[in-house]
């Protein structure tokens, strides 16, 4: 070897990755060159320095513990997470409840309907936001975490009867996190995460198989909004803290997509 | 709203979790280092190696046992990272060219020629550099040159495994090294050559 050691060669070097007949050539050539020994000098002395000030961050008390919990929870709880599936288990009991206790009033005052209608849509509007707030409390990320709605509606393929679409170009502020699957009325729902801002959003996507579309309609319940459409077969509820009005917006987007589009 | 109380039945983690967390554990540390260097906020580092274990968790099933965990880890962690938001502003903001320039290729044409010389200013300099000024030249590498130093350097890993950490070609591992510390040797040289000209 005539020439100088290339800069790559002296880089490979310090960080031993010449082969063996590399590494002969190299010894050979650095055995009469001083220039290169310098240089390679150089490149072992940066790469030492550099290992030692690149240790720079500890990991904070208690996160290996923390992050420990969290594999032990995850994996136990899927495909329904323990904590949501306890929540919606206990939402789901006292919507069934106020269902039969619907039911039996309908039966002795046919002259209450609407009124009972009204508690079917408050039981459910009670269950999703549960099931919001313990999505938030649980501080989990969503079973599929994309942005993007070609990943996360596929994510649903076999997990879901029915099939639904999610709109493009949202809003500046508006983000897809990601999405659950998760249960109302023991039935699988697609639970759609939004940011709004800085608002988190669950939209739940239900399969009605009777009787007549959700009403739009918006609703307050502990704090929340909750709005609701529905569209075809398709029942659409969102729950958050955001202004009615950009939540209202965001459900009139996602039904206005699944519009004549529904597989 | 009051939630009612249940009781949580104690669930014990199966095989599959035990034998993840024997191997992702120990590489915490490690994950939050890196993590904190490329999202430069603890917070960020603190998501970013959360949301990491816990997708290598869900998607260990696909993972081939025998090959490299590490190398496997740190691909998801490098790859969630681009999807945050920080991320996302890195390489939006940077531009690499990945090919080696003339003066890399060429040889030591930075080095004088003569005797070796164990006390050139650039040796007495890396080897005077506390770890603040280092740490400061590393600040200011831009996202794709800090990986694959981090990488190699700090994290000791072979060429071939920062390929598969970082989906590139070895050829591009070598040239974003080189190029790295040439960039580092530049910043040691000027932030050297700073308190001589205020002092002149």
């Amino acid at each position: 070897m005539t020439d100088h050691i290339s800069q790559a060669n002296l880089n490979a070097l310090a960080d031993g990755e010449l082969s063996a007949d590399q590494l002969s050539l190299v010894n050979d050539h650095l055995a009469a060159c001083p220039a290169c020994t310098t240089a390679a000098l150089v490149q072992t002395l940066l790469k030492t320095n550099i290992a030692k000030a690149g240790q720079r961050y500890t990991m904070p008390a208690g996160m290996e513990e923390r992050l420990k919990r969290l594999a032990t929870s995850d994996t136990a709880g899927r495909p329904r997470p323990s904590g949501r599936s306890a929540i919606a288990g206990w939402a789901t009991a006292a919507a069934i409840f106020l269902v039969i206790f619907s039911g039996l009033i309908l039966m002795q005052q046919g002259r209450r309907r609407t009124e009972l209608a009204a508690l079917a849509y408050q039981a459910q509007v009670s269950e999703v936001s549960d099931l919001h707030i313990a999505t938030l409390a649980a501080g989990l990320g969503p079973q599929v975490l994309s942005s993007d709605r070609h990943t996360v509606k596929p994510w649903f393929q076999g997990k879901l009867p029915f099939s639904f679409n999610l709109p493009d170009n949202l809003p500046g502020d508006t983000k897809l996190d990601g999405a659950n699957l998760t249960y109302l009325h023991n039935q699988p729902v697609a639970q759609l995460l939004y940011t709004i801002g800085r608002h988190r959003v669950s939209v739940f996507l239900t399969e009605r198989r009777t009787g007549e579309p959700m009403a739009e309609r918006q609703s307050d319940h502990s704090g929340f909004k909750v709005a609701s459409v529905g569209v075809g077969d398709l029942d659409i509820v969102a729950v958050s803290d955001v202004d009615p009005v950009r939540l209202a917006e965001l459900v009139s987007m996602i039904k206005n997509v699944q519009t004549g589009t529904r597989s | 709203m009051t939630l009612l109380p249940w009781k949580r039945v104690a669930q014990k983690p199966g095989p599959q979790t035990s034998v993840f967390e024997d191997l992702a554990v120990p590489l915490l540390p490690a994950l939050y280092n890196v993590a904190f260097w490329l999202t430069r906020n603890a917070t960020d580092a603190e998501d970013l190696v959360q949301e990491s274990f816990l997708k290598a968790l869900r998607g260990f099933a696909g993972f081939e046992p025998g090959t490299n965990f590490k190398a496997w880890i740190f691909r998801i962690l490098r790859n969630t990272f681009l999807t945050s938001r920080s991320g996302l502003e890195a390489t939006r903001t940077v531009a690499l060219e990945d090919e080696l320039d003339e003066q890399s290729v060429a040889g030591p044409g930075l080095y004088p020629e003569g005797a070796i010389d164990r006390q050139t200013p650039e040796i007495n300099l890396i080897r005077l550099a506390d770890r603040a000024m280092l740490q400061a030249a590393l600040e200011k590498l831009p996202p794709p040159l800090l990986e694959v130093i981090l990488l190699c350097d700090v994290e000791e890993m072979k060429y071939k495994e920062i390929a598969v950490v970082l989906d590139i070609p070895i050829g591009t591992v070598m040239s974003r090294i080189a190029r790295a510390r040439t960039a580092l040797r530049k910043t040691l040289q000027a932030q050297d050559a700073q308190p001589r000209e205020r002092g002149a």
